[in-house]
């Protein structure tokens, strides 16, 4: 029933828009001693009314200059941000990833795969038979039982995105992860994305590299100003999104 | 029929084991970081039995019968009620991990915490049975009124689960939530039944064993552990009345205010 038609995220009429105080308002005495004198705001809008609809096993690129609004759509629509108008219909588990994601600095590295596993949907037991596929990809395997907060920020990128590639949801969003780690281990990387993982797999793919996007995407979504300009055929938002950088 | 589709539902979501994998995990971040570990657990609560004891049995001479054991059951389940609450208020910051780049329910964020919690009470309530049956003087021993007690907890349970959603969202656009709510909980401690006489305490304060949601279950756990009697079923209808709405209210603060704890903390 999931599964009906095929559609991984529906996004309709959806919007974000920011509000900024410049006095830091956020405590009960503060609210009390300014009651009669509102804290003066500034509304950022992020996210101009958008609506769009992602099939599933479709990889989706996203790409528009900095501040454009990237992040925001995609942390909109893994429902980690509530939109303001409009709904969005998730099937399925996200997973947001850029560097460093979803971990616990106090967990171990073993006990991170496995909460993060666990918060992808899977089974203890189906963790247990991918644990050394996460280790040995990460290249970690020495640092097992250590906390991450005491790993290198490349340790860390590189066990994010081994979990991720390992355990997966169902819909992931992609926030620029080529950059993560050593040449050697970009290329393993690439060659993950290569193989067969994106396959039936619905991935929404951030980046400023129109190399990766021109390989992996069906579609594009072009963004300017907080609004998706264009959203189809990969060349032509490439076009539009060099034009912009003009 | 029933419980073939629960045993479909348990095999095809995780839920059940992410909980419980969540809370193992809480429970030794808490418990096994320090040098004394779980031992702590166990010995925090004989410490403060201890004080109390020293204040108001040799001290103030309260008379109260079996009163090490009097204290013992009513500090921990006061105990939960405050780690569940005043522990729980920056939860949503410090468990950020989990919901910032996932669409995790929150609600096991929170159930995972004060499920951990209940293990930490489990281990104290295992303390106060061997205690109450092998090293109490006045003891009464075990009996049949005894199992009441789940209903108490779940009870406790379900109010320090409201109360902590409440707590927490209004964290979001209130930071100094924490130094107002430990000013009520002090406020609630000393007026709940913990170390005072019942008869003292309900003629100075009639009917605030009514006011006060703790003190109701604090009276109850009582009745069923000590005093071989039923608990006092209108005082925990009414707590229960009490637990749920509060429960209900902070479902809807999490609604609103919890789904923007991703953006504002």
């Amino acid at each position: 029933m999931i599964m009906e038609n095929g559609i991984a995220i529906t996004a309709k009429n959806i919007s974000k828009t920011f509000h900024i105080s410049e006095d830091s308002h956020n405590t009960v005495k503060h609210r009390l001693f300014n009651l009669f004198n509102p804290p003066k705001r500034k509304d950022v809008p992020a996210l101009k009314l958008t609506s769009l609809e992602i099939k599933k096993g479709e990889c989706i690129g996203l790409i528009g200059r900095n501040g454009c609004g990237k992040t925001t759509l995609t942390k909109v629509l893994a429902g980690v941000y509530p939109t303001d108008t409009g709904y969005i219909k998730i099937n399925g588990s996200t997973m947001l990833m850029n560097l460093g994601v979803g971990m616990s600095q106090e967990l171990t590295a073993r006990e991170n795969i496995y909460v993060s596993g666990s918060v992808l949907g899977l089974k203890i037991k189906e963790m247990d038979k991918l644990f050394d596929a996460i280790v040995d990809f990460a290249e970690v395997r020495n640092f097992i039982d250590t906390k991450v907060k005491f790993f290198s920020s490349g340790m860390m990128a590189r066990l994010a995105f081994s979990i991720a590639v390992n355990a997966g949801a169902d819909i992931m969003f992609l926030d620029e992860i080529f950059s993560v780690g050593d040449m050697k281990f970009q290329e393993k990387a690439i060659r993950i994305f290569e193989s067969s993982w994106i396959e039936g797999k619905t991935v929404v793919l951030v980046s400023h590299g129109m190399q990766v996007i021109k390989t992996y995407c069906s579609r594009t979504a072009f963004m300017k100003n907080g609004q998706i300009e264009f959203f189809g055929e990969t060349d032509h938002a490439i076009d539009l999104y060099t034009a912009d950088n003009q | 029929m029933i419980l073939k589709i629960l045993s479909d539902w348990f095999g095809r979501t995780n839920k059940v084991e992410r909980l419980w994998l969540l809370a193992k995990i809480e429970f030794k971040l808490r418990y096994y970081e320090n040098k004394l570990g779980l031992f702590w657990a166990l010995l925090k609560p004989l410490l403060d039995i201890f004080i109390y004891y020293v204040v108001f049995q040799i001290v103030i001479r309260q008379n109260i019968p079996a009163f090490a054991s009097y204290l013992f059951i009513g500090l921990i389940l006061w105990n939960f009620f405050v780690e569940s609450t005043t522990g729980t208020i920056q939860i949503l910051n410090t468990k950020k991990y989990l919901y910032e780049y996932s669409n995790m329910n929150k609600m096991e964020i929170y159930i995972s915490t004060l499920l951990s919690n209940a293990i930490g009470f489990f281990f104290n309530f295992i303390m106060f049975l061997i205690f109450y049956t092998f090293l109490e003087k006045e003891s009464t021993g075990l009996s049949l009124y005894n199992f009441w007690m789940l209903a108490v907890f779940l009870n406790l349970f379900i109010l320090s689960l409201g109360m902590s959603l409440i707590l927490s969202t209004l964290y979001i656009i209130a930071k100094d939530i924490s130094q107002i709510w430990i000013v009520i909980t002090s406020f609630l401690f000393f007026l709940s039944p913990i170390f005072f006489k019942l008869s003292t305490f309900k003629e100075a304060l009639p009917s605030f064993d009514y006011g006060n949601p703790v003190a109701g279950i604090i009276i109850n756990g009582r009745r069923v552990m000590m005093e071989h009697l039923d608990p006092d079923f209108q005082l925990m209808g009414f707590d229960y009345a009490y637990a749920i709405f509060l429960l209900l209210v902070g479902l809807i603060f999490l609604n609103r205010l919890g789904s923007k704890a991703a953006e504002k903390l």
